[in-house]
């Protein structure tokens, strides 16, 4: 294991920790091990033969994404006086994406129950244990907030004065305090009342949740960079005590802003004394929270089943073998359930409904609903596609793909059954949700007239389905890992998207004819029946 | 080791233990007294408390009502002291898969306070005899289930322990392995160390251990050397002995009943 220039410079403080009670030989050992292993937190499986090679650090690599998030930060700092507005806008980009890290990144490394059995039953205090962990995070937050926060510390130097960049630090590291101990305390809430299963779908959807804001952040952003120009009147009000933001910005415009008041000076306070306070309660609640950390190695108790809504009738009618439907069923099991895979594809699933919005709502700032109406932008209906082919591509990933050996024991006559069951998984749990849902309310604004261009846009996207299944073709579903996911399958899947421009502009061609739609769907339904017979094998 | 045993007093007393998860009380008053040397099999069903009972011995559970000695010194007083001469393999190999096993077993060292390269060159030679030399420098992920299971071995013993915990220990080792393994246990007993060696193979607990508890429903239902039980319960073999004690009777009429399932089509 190599040394750590982090763990040199604490050597220093080495007399403070001993005065605390803890054994630092042993916590250097630990935090030495721990950074070995953040480093290596990408492939472990296929490493087997290249062990020897040269440790990654992956770690450093994804710093320079955060300093290049950084360079967002700059516009508010620079663009004008308005700090209350300006620093609240910072703040909050900087929380979220701290906040985003801390559960993506650093979830599996504060909720690691590895440590009870290794750590605890060895010659270690807790004292030692829990200031590893809580060195361990500082660490990782230190160099993921100066990643993103430097370049901008020192633009703010040099154009804001000192003063400022002094109180941006200040602020910056309170902020950081804030949002590991709010994190935290999220994860012990939903442990207190939840066991630990509940705990990582949560995290997930947390994930998730985060990934789709960030997209959808960056439309919003863009368009606000347009009320930039105007007089922003941006004076505080009581209800602002909801936005930790706003708190931290206060100070800014306290001290270097023009205005003041009673409420600013609260909000300053409060962005003093919340991360403090904070800060000592989870000190305090650090034994309990670890007590409930034992919940995540318990398997939730025994649930109660529930009798779903039964698929019977309709898997009949959409897979026409026993096999096939076997396959449904498990594809679907593994779309729903499986936590890694959901985390990769569902944010994708959740731009597909929102894209459609996106568009719409630019149509609308121009005209008037009448307009629009008469229109024929339902078409972007088109848009929910644009995630199939990556989400294709990654149906034959899993964050379980060890379990793919069972389709090699088992007696399966023809892998086509597993292919076409799995596709109309992916069809019917992930996309016809989203198509209902665009769907209905773009048949509230544009009336019944368009159900036919619907059914065309429905049955062009099973047959762009079909189509992009070549990418994954002679690939089993769900039998690689994650890991090996390449950057570059970026790019096949362009010509996927290009080709789903073709098929709107064949749709936009068939409307000028007479009876243009109608026959299209009846073209698509043949094309479908050749598609998934010829290529779906 | 500084600390001067006589052959009377207990490495190992547990009074009264009892422990409970809100309303279902796992450990119903547990006593017991383990002395130097013994290897101490401890058996029982599953849910009867076995585990929790070894996780209170390493201080992993706290709350518990009762008293638990170790080394003479009340391990809720003395939390950490005790550890450094107690050994443990537990029952899921929980290990920092991505660190190689060198990384691993000399942090594992540290940990214990020896100094790293004595710690280095004992697991190399440990792992050199139990044929995983070559891997020595590969990281743990990489690993068979039997290789992790024997650095998990290599780890517990490490700091040359006066008391060791494993909880099946020989989940995926070879039967050469196992052999291995046995010998160094009854060696390191002959030489004053006491092992508390819990398992579901019943085979290898009754050669093994020179004393057997069997717990049922959180309490000791039987306790004494393999052959005191043979003459208490009129029984050939511990899997008899288990069986009959914790009151199972119906593995025929069960096996029958499985079978028919499995035939049904």
């Amino acid at each position: 294991m190599k040394e750590f220039p982090t763990l040199k410079f604490l050597n220093r403080f080495k007399w403070v920790f001993e005065k605390m009670g803890v054994q630092y030989p042993l916590l250097r050992s630990i935090l030495q091990v721990k950074l070995t292993m953040d480093q290596r937190r990408v492939p472990t499986i296929f490493d087997q033969s290249n062990a020897k090679k040269k440790d990654q650090n992956h770690f450093l690599k994804s710093l320079g994404l955060y300093a290049f998030y950084g360079l967002f930060l700059i516009p508010f700092i620079v663009m004008g006086n308005q700090y209350l507005f300006q620093m609240s806008m910072l703040f909050g980009l900087m929380m979220f994406i701290v906040m985003t890290s801390m559960i993506s990144d650093f979830s599996t490394v504060l909720l690691d129950v590895r440590d009870r059995t290794i750590l605890s039953t060895r010659p270690v205090n807790r004292k030692t244990i829990s200031t590893a962990k809580a060195l361990h995070i500082i660490i990782y937050l230190f160099f993921i907030t100066f990643a993103m926060v430097g370049i901008p510390l020192i633009v703010s130097l040099f154009t804001k004065g000192i003063l400022f960049a002094f109180l941006l630090l200040l602020a910056v590291v309170l902020v950081d305090i804030f949002v590991v101990v709010m994190t935290s305390f999220l994860y012990f809430f939903v442990l207190r009342f939840f066991d630990g299963e509940k705990l990582k779908d949560i995290i997930n959807y947390v994930q998730i949740g985060l990934s789709i804001s960030l997209i959808v952040g960056y439309q919003i952003l863009i368009r606000a960079f347009e009320f930039v120009d105007l007089e922003v009147s941006f004076s505080p009000d009581w209800w602002h005590i909801f936005f930790p933001p706003i708190w931290f910005a206060a100070p800014f415009e306290v001290w270097l802003g023009s205005a003041g008041g009673p409420l600013l000076f609260f909000y300053s306070a409060l962005a003093f004394v919340v991360p403090v306070i904070a800060l000592i309660i989870y000190v305090k609640l650090m034994p309990v929270f670890e007590n409930h950390l034992q919940k995540l190695s318990d398997h939730g108790g025994q649930k109660q089943r529930k009798r779903k809504w039964s698929y019977s009738t309709l898997l009949k009618l959409i897979c026409y073998t026993k096999q096939e439907r076997a396959f449904f069923r498990f594809a679907s099991l593994m779309l729903s359930k499986e936590r890694e895979f959901r985390l990769k594809v569902y944010p994708s699933l959740g731009l597909s409904l929102v894209f459609p919005f996106i568009f719409l709502f630019n149509e609308f700032q121009n005209k008037s609903l009448e307009e629009v109406a008469s229109g024929n932008f339902y078409l972007s209906l088109y848009f929910g596609s644009i995630m199939i082919p990556t989400a294709v591509i990654m149906l034959k990933y899993s964050g379980t793909y060890k379990g793919a050996w069972i389709y090699r024991t088992m007696p399966v006559e023809d892998y086509k059954y597993l292919y076409k069951g799995m596709l109309k998984a992916f069809i019917v749990k992930l996309y016809v949700p989203i198509f209902l849902f665009v769907g209905a309310v773009f048949l509230w604004i544009y009336g019944g007239s368009i159900l036919e261009d619907l059914l065309a846009i429905f049955l062009s996207t099973c047959l762009y389905v079909a189509l992009c299944f070549t990418m994954i073709r002679g690939t089993l579903p769900f039998s690689e890992s994650f890991e090996v996911a390449q950057q570059s399958e970026g790019w096949t899947t362009l010509p996927f998207i290009i080709l789903l421009g073709g098929f709107w502009v064949i749709h936009l061609f068939v409307l000028n004819l007479a009876y243009g739609v109608l026959g299209y769907i009846v073209i698509l339904m043949l094309g479908n029946l050749v598609a998934w017979r010829k290529i779906v094998r | 080791m500084a600390i001067i045993l006589s052959t009377n007093q207990p490495i190992l007393s547990i009074k009264n233990l009892e422990k409970s998860y809100g309303v279902n009380q796992v450990l119903n008053g547990i006593d017991l007294s383990v002395y130097k040397g013994q290897i101490i099999g401890y058996i029982g069903p599953n849910g009867a408390g076995k585990s929790t009972t070894v996780k209170i011995m390493l201080g992993l559970e706290q709350n518990y009502s009762g008293q638990v000695e170790i080394f003479g010194s009340d391990i809720a007083n003395e939390p950490v002291e005790y550890k450094r001469r107690v050994g443990y393999v537990p029952e899921v190999a929980d290990l920092y898969d991505n660190l190689t096993a060198h990384e691993y077993l000399t942090f594992i060292g540290e940990l214990y306070g020896v100094d790293s390269d004595s710690v280095d060159q004992k697991a190399q030679k440990l792992m050199s005899l139990f044929g995983l030399e070559d891997v020595y420098h590969s990281r743990i992920s990489s690993f068979s289930k039997g290789m992790k299971q024997k650095t998990l071995i290599i780890s517990s013993l490490l700091h040359n322990p006066d008391l060791l915990f494993l909880d099946e220990p020989i989940g995926g080792l070879d039967a050469n392995s196992v052999m291995v393994f046995k010998e160094v246990l009854a060696q390191l007993a002959a030489q004053g160390k006491t092992i508390f060696y819990s398992s579901h193979i019943m085979d290898v607990v009754e050669k093994i251990s020179n004393r057997i508890i069997l717990l049922n429903e959180g309490r000791i239902v039987a306790d004494g050397s393999f052959e005191e039980l043979k003459q208490k319960n009129q029984e050939g073999t511990l899997e008899e002995i288990f069986n009959q004690l914790t009151g199972f009777d119906e593995h025929k009429d069960m096996a029958e009943q499985f079978v028919s399932i499995v035939q049904e089509m």
